[in-house]
């Protein structure tokens, strides 16, 4: 299971990597929440000799996430905050919201989370922070379908789906639903592993 | 009249004088008269003093509710040229001016824009005012800075606009309340010098005015010149029909006097500022200066320049005959005696007066006015706060409700609409005017509806089509089959599955026999199952979803969001069910945000009409339907636009921009359907005939127009269609369906559910096994 996690990660780092270039100028990053551009994997199709029909295309990598043999594999370089693929703008957005949060202004803090998500609407940091705040507001089914929702958005990006099983787990326990917590606990465990062997 | 009684009483007394009895009982009965008279007057004056308090204590008016639209966050990066910017100013009812003079104005320098931004009381909050720097580059909002913090500013939130408001359909009274503090000074003092020059100093009713006045009348030999007073015409307007007798102004007077007493000056003028009728929109009457100023200027009272100040005072002597949109003329000469008044008085200054005399009237919008521009979104908030809220409740308690209507994206949908529809009768040489069409654009993650028309004459409250014209999705079905069939046995079907286009006979019951047919009438032999979706084949789609079961069909889409109850029919997998527009949005947007439906929300939040927060509509996500299947169904329906029935879409679309949609049409060409998506938008779109007949377009030649032109036009984002991890990719071999590598010249990169992948290659595969004729390939190589 940790070899197949490695291969996930590595496979979506490299779909990262053509997807974006995190931005530090604090402009809004293209790549998210919207890739445009030719780097996106979109424009495989089109790189192809002809557009119609359906066009050959083999990709850099083996599309099937194979376990690999060697586990000493790069650290994946996904976004590890929010900082490194928002803009300003969402930054500053979250970074209220996170005080409003600390205030337990929850509503406030929701409502600002909404206006980042209504700016980049993909951005997962944006809804893996709402996850939290519905986690806050004991809107339990509402925090694991976020969660969930930043998790299929993060396509792979270990960092947020920790921070969103974290979120599962508790807000399945506080629902009674103890295997279901377990589960997403084993989930946190895992990626947790993953991250402190890809350290070493 | 107390003479007569005297005398018998007189003839008991015989001491005294006659005289002197005389006086005595005159001066008694008279104390008695006067008291009696006293008596019944303060009995009635005590009635009317009651009526008074009730009505002017507490809540004197029903207020309607105040619609907002969704409020532009400006912030660097944003895709906002000066240009946008300005018009979205305008539309606000921002001033352009040489330099910034007070809220409500912006300046279009060489560097930028900078705007003095209005304090607005939102959801979460009093937003002060701000003077805003923003500059632009090639792709939009470069930088911002706070001109009096001197310093750059991450988000500037503009205050919205209000787009309409909800008051009772029969006696239709509209205001925006105002405190007498809010009002500008020249307003004040200027209503008073043309309405009642002696307003602080009379007890309610003036009779210098009335000694004037009646000579004035006299002279004139006719009535001229009236003396109400501002607190009788407050009265009149408040508590007395329009009926005009003695005993009527009598009436009026004691009212006048007696609301004196009890209230101050300010109090009364307060009221009358927000009482007094200044036009007519429809049936919804415009009440106050509140309103009135955005009525017929689009912009709060506070940031009336003289002109306008003059007109709408001018306005109070007569709404209809002085209607600035209706007798523009009137209005003017009006405006010049109003401003007579305010030099003559010293108000203004010979400088001001001059430039107001020489304005333009300068009065916003069309015709019918600036408020209820948008009645089929206003129409969706209606029935969203129905079940939430008490109807009196809505159109009295002045509620505050803040959208998600995107103005921008209303006008596009709405210009849209009107010219397309126009441009595509002129084609086929029909008269104007004999299709119809709706359209709904929603928000990709968090479902919110961000502009709506169901009429193609989009300012006529009518019908509302987007919402309530349910008519047959005709292929607008198909994606749900195939992801019926797909979530229910996922190792039969898959993109790549061949699914055969031949004729097929479905029994309907003992007698009847179902044989559907393809639009061109033909068929097309075997086909992978993501290529018979993009031609919109009906064929293949029936044996799929016969396999399927229609049952299961029919749960997907309820699961989609579709909330009927429709007979499982075979018939429905060609679309036979009946859905209003808005209902195929809410299902394609939970395709477009991979599964996890938002329900549709109009309204973000309602708060009371001094800004405490009611209530919140919070953004809700639930899985509805399985991430993995809705990629591939997503993945088949940009081949639609790539390969399929809507590859007319490719044609203005920038290419590398990836859309997803599907055409739908119905038997006959009766209905003309588009439905599709980018990563951030949903939108669909119908047109057709409300008479239900023929009007000869398919989806493809007639509302994929017209989608097409408004994606291009809302700058849509394209589709990342970066695979989750449930999904794997394989390079196939399109004729055999199995694994293919470079050797391969026609294969194509696939997704499948992971596991699904074919994992035997294709002859024509480098990595196939050498087969018997190996050799000879060999040579020829």
């Amino acid at each position: 299971m940790n070899v197949r996690l490695v291969a996930i990660v590595l496979m979506a780092a490299l779909l990262h990597a053509c997807v974006s270039a995190p931005s530090s100028t604090g402009r809004k990053d293209s790549s998210l929440p919207y890739p445009t551009g030719s780097s996106s994997p979109v424009e495989r199709d089109t790189q192809g000799v002809r557009e119609e029909p359906e066009v050959a295309f083999i990709p850099p990598f083996g599309g099937v996430p194979t376990p690999l043999e060697n586990e000493a594999v790069l650290p994946p370089s996904f976004p590890k905050s929010a900082e490194e693929i928002s803009g300003q703008a969402v930054v500053s957005l979250m970074r209220q919201s996170n005080e409003a949060r600390s205030e337990g202004k929850w509503d406030l803090a929701a409502s600002l989370l909404e206006r980042a998500q209504r700016i980049e609407p993909r951005n997962y940091f944006v809804w893996s922070a709402l996850a939290k705040v519905y986690l806050g507001q004991d809107q339990l089914d509402q925090a694991i379908s976020v969660a969930g929702k930043s998790n299929s958005l993060a396509r792979g990006n270990v960092y947020v789906e920790l921070e969103n099983w974290k979120t599962i787990a508790q807000a399945r326990r506080a629902n009674g639903d103890s295997i279901g917590a377990l589960q997403a606990e084993a989930r946190v465990d895992e990626i947790e592993r993953l991250l402190e062997s890809s350290k070493g | 009249m107390a003479k007569n009684p005297t005398r018998k009483k007189s003839k008991d007394k015989p001491k005294r004088s006659l005289f002197g009895r005389l006086i005595l009982v005159i001066f008694g009965l008279t104390i008695l008269a006067v008291s009696i008279g006293a008596l019944v007057l303060s009995g009635y004056a005590i009635q009317l003093d009651e009526e008074i308090r009730t009505r002017f204590a507490g809540t004197r008016w029903a207020l309607p509710a105040q619609v907002f639209s969704a409020a532009q966050d400006l912030y660097p990066g944003r895709e906002f040229t000066a240009k946008q910017f300005k018009y979205e100013l305008d539309r606000l009812g921002y001033r352009a001016s040489q330099e910034l003079a007070g809220p409500g104005t912006y300046v279009v320098g060489r560097a930028g824009v900078s705007v003095h931004v209005r304090a607005f009381q939102f959801w979460d909050g009093p937003q002060p005012e701000a003077k805003i720097a923003v500059a632009f580059d090639q792709s939009g909002i470069a930088s911002m800075r706070d001109l009096e913090a001197d310093q750059a500013r991450d988000i500037v939130r503009l205050d919205p606009m209000l787009i309409g408001s909800i008051y009772p359909t029969r006696q239709g009274e509209d205001r925006v309340l105002l405190r007498l503090d809010e009002i500008p000074m020249l307003l004040r003092e200027g209503l008073i010098a043309v309405e009642d020059r002696g307003y602080y100093d009379h007890f309610g009713i003036s009779l210098r005015g009335i000694a004037r006045a009646a000579m004035a009348n006299f002279e004139a030999g006719r009535v001229v010149q009236g003396a109400s007073t501002i607190t009788q015409q407050l009265v009149k307007n408040f508590f007395l029909t329009s009926r005009r007798d003695i005993k009527r102004k009598a009436k009026e007077a004691l009212m006048a006097v007696l609301l004196e007493a009890h209230y101050s000056k300010d109090e009364i003028l307060e009221a009358y500022f927000n009482e007094v009728h200044l036009g007519q929109d429809g049936n919804r009457a415009v009440h106050g200066f509140g309103l009135g100023s955005r009525f017929y200027f689009n912009k709060p009272v506070s940031e009336l320049r003289v002109h306008e100040i003059a007109l709408l005072v001018g306005v109070v002597k007569g709404s209809s005959a002085y209607n600035p949109r209706r007798n523009p003329k009137n209005a003017t000469a009006r405006r010049k005696v109003v401003l007579d008044v305010f030099l003559r008085e010293k108000l203004i200054s010979q400088e001001q007066y001059e430039e107001a005399i020489a304005a333009p009237l300068g009065v916003a919008g069309s015709k019918g006015g600036t408020v209820a521009r948008y009645p089929a979104f206003v129409d969706l908030v209606k029935r969203q706060l129905k079940g939430e809220y008490k109807d009196e409740d809505i159109v009295n308690e002045g509620l505050r409700i803040f959208t998600t209507l995107d103005p921008q994206t209303q006008e596009l949908l709405e210009k849209n609409l009107s010219a397309g529809l126009s441009k595509l009768e002129k084609g086929r040489k029909m008269a104007p005017n004999t299709l119809q069409t709706a359209g709904v654009v929603t928000s990709v993650n968090g479902g919110e509806v961000l502009a709506i028309v169901g009429d193609r004459n989009y300012r006529y409250a009518g019908f509302n089509r987007a919402l309530d014209s349910k008519r047959s999705i005709g292929s607008l079905v198909k994606p749900f089959v195939y992801l019926a069939a797909m979530a229910g046995d996922p190792v039969r079907f898959h993109l790549q599955t061949i699914v055969e286009d031949r004729e097929i006979e479905v029994p309907l019951d003992r007698k009847k026999v179902w044989k559907p047919k393809n639009y061109d009438k033909k068929t097309h032999g075997p086909q992978q199952l993501y290529m018979a979706l993009a031609k919109s084949y009906n064929l293949p789609t029936v044996r799929v979803g016969m396999e399927a079961g229609v049952e299961n069909v029919i749960k997907t889409l309820k699961a989609s969001g579709y909330s009927g109850d429709t007979p499982a029919l075979p018939s429905v997998l060609l679309g036979a069910v009946d859905i209003a527009p808005i209902e195929v949005a809410q299902m394609y947007g939970t395709l477009a945000a991979g599964g996890f439906q938002s329900r549709l929300s109009a309204i973000r939040s309602v708060t009371t009409k001094e800004g405490t927060p009611l209530n919140r509509y919070p953004i809700k996500v639930r899985q509805t339907l399985p991430e993995g299947q809705t990629y591939l169904i997503n993945w088949a329906l940009t081949k639609v636009i790539r390969v399929g029935t809507a590859q007319h879409a490719r044609s203005a679309i920038p290419p590398g921009t990836e859309l997803a949609g599907k055409t739908g049409t119905t038997d006959d060409l009766r209905d003309s359907w588009f439905a599709g998506f980018g990563a951030d938008l949903v939108s669909v779109i119908w047109m057709g005939r409300d008479d239900y007949k023929s009007m000869g377009f398919t989806g493809s030649s007639g509302a994929l127009r017209l989608w097409t032109q408004l994606m291009k036009d809302l700058k849509v984002h394209g589709l990342d269609m970066i695979p989750p991890a449930e999904i794997e990719e394989q390079l196939t071999d399109p004729f055999t369906g199995l694994r293919a590598d470079e050797g391969c010249p026609d294969a194509i990169l696939i997704p499948y559910l992971q596991g699904r992948a074919p994992t035997d290659y294709a002859p024509c595969a480098r990595a196939a096994a050498p087969t018997r004729f190996e050799w000879l390939r060999e040579i020829f190589e």
